[in-house]
């Protein structure tokens, strides 16, 4: 190495330089990818939504998804359908959108989410014949390390749950992270709400589920969530419309 | 202009004779977090392989232009934006994938392999032999990563890229998984029996006793 390296001219130089080529190549990776990486996101949304629906393993996740899942947007106050497009919902963003969105007073966050939008999307889940049979709702809620993202499966009665799934969390791997792991998902299914989370006592109980062993703290959380937003802060009206036959 | 029997030599000898995790015991992190199914450690691999081999070539080709008081900071960033690129390109076609591997491909910039190499041969070197080093010791580390994750994998949920191998007892067959493969330290064990298997069969890699 030579040792007119070491000005403050040529060292300026290199780093500023190396600075432009590596922001040009970084940006441009970015921007070329992006389209295909929202596709990616929307699909993992989608498929995840199948999931829920009890569609496993989806081929062609876009066309399953317009066949047999009929995307709405309730109003959460009311519990009426409104006219919002589905799609304009990101589910990590639009809750920071100040008009779209409102801080949750802290008495009433179960949940830990701070900030929930005024309406939110649902999912209808078609049968063969072309009938609702079951009702998705998009959930979020704090765990150990931060939010964890999930959709819960109803039955039409809004008691019976038919799936649950969580598709983004930050909790341990091997831990909390076992919330996604199929064997623990499927305890839930056919459980009536109310559900409480109890430690290895559920049994055949239907409104209890056992919680994770080693993740107490995700374990709460998710019962939180799912209490949160199946209460009357959240989907409750709707899910109270639904029981009246609103989807008849 | 180097020759052909150096050229193996820098490519190949990372693999076993001076393998970065089992003889310089670097980025044993990833190689704990990553490995629990052979398809995560194949894409980490993957991944640390291109950004070793191409940080070490761009930083060999302008290693005579890198003041040596902001070097690692040259380095760093020239890391870190390649962590980015793949980081992307990964998320853009292998999602599912690059969804389980969370913060641990944007880790590879403190992945100790990538810089150890850059700070001691890449600076040194000229470009082609660093490539051939970058991917020499991505190998190496590639190595023990699917070594480790066919072992976790195979006896941990008794399947090998997700496909059964062998049947696990809740599905009616006969194989109960060992549950402590799946988690994390189990890897500990792993790349400590890998060591013990390469030093008796490497004597001159035992280190000397003070």
């Amino acid at each position: 190495m030579s040792s007119n390296n070491e000005t403050i001219g040529k060292t300026l130089g290199v780093v500023v330089g190396l600075c432009l080529v590596c922001a040009i190549v970084v940006s441009f990776a970015a921007v070329q990818l992006r389209p295909l990486q929202q596709a990616n996101k929307i699909e993992d949304v989608q498929r995840n939504i199948l999931a829920a629906a009890g569609f496993k393993d989806v081929e062609n996740v876009s066309q399953k998804y317009s066949q047999v899942i009929d995307a709405r947007v309730v109003d959460l106050k009311s519990g009426e359908f409104v006219d919002t497009d589905p799609n304009s919902f990101d589910f990590t963003m639009t809750k920071f959108d100040a008009e779209r969105s409102f801080a949750v007073p802290k008495e009433d966050d179960l949940a830990g989410v701070l900030r929930m939008t005024h309406e939110s999307p649902v999912y209808l889940a078609k049968g063969s014949n072309g009938q609702v049979e079951s009702v998705i709702l998009p959930v979020q809620g704090y765990g150990l390390w931060g939010i964890m993202y999930g959709f819960i499966a109803l039955e039409l009665d809004t008691k019976t749950i038919k799936a649950i799934n969580f598709y983004q969390h930050g909790e341990t791997a091997g831990l909390g992270g076992e919330i996604q792991n199929p064997k623990w998902t499927a305890t839930w299914e056919g459980k009536q709400l109310p559900v409480d989370i109890v430690k290895g006592t559920a049994g055949n109980d239907i409104h209890k589920v056992d919680g994770l062993s080693g993740a107490t703290l995700t374990s709460n959380g998710v019962d939180n969530t799912f209490k949160f937003w199946t209460g009357d802060k959240a989907f409750g009206p709707f899910l109270a419309k639904v029981r009246e036959g609103a989807l008849n | 202009m180097a020759n052909a029997k150096e050229m193996k030599e820098v490519l190949l000898g990372p693999v076993f004779a001076n393998n970065p995790i089992a003889l310089q015991v670097l980025g044993i992190c990833s190689a704990l977090a990553v490995t629990s199914s052979l398809k995560n450690a194949l894409i980490m691999s993957l991944a640390l392989t291109v950004v070793t081999a191409f940080s070490s070539l761009f930083i060999s080709l302008i290693r005579n232009h890198i003041p040596s008081s902001v070097r690692i900071i040259v380095q760093m960033t020239i890391i870190a934006s390649l962590v980015i690129v793949v980081d992307q390109t990964l998320q853009a076609f292998v999602y599912a994938t690059a969804k389980e591997l969370t913060v641990f491909v944007g880790l590879i910039i403190t992945n100790c392999i990538v810089m150890g190499r850059a700070e001691a041969y890449a600076m040194k070197s000229p470009p082609l032999m660093s490539f051939l080093d970058g991917i020499g010791n991505g190998l190496g580390y590639s190595v023990v990563l699917i070594t480790i994750g066919f072992v976790r994998e195979l006896f941990g949920a008794g399947a090998l890229f997700g496909v059964e191998i062998l049947p696990l007892v809740a599905d009616g067959g006969w194989y109960q998984p060992m549950g402590l493969l799946i988690m994390p330290f189990s890897s500990f064990f792993l790349v400590g029996f890998f060591i013990w298997v390469l030093r008796t069969y490497k004597k001159d890699q035992v280190e000397a006793k003070a």
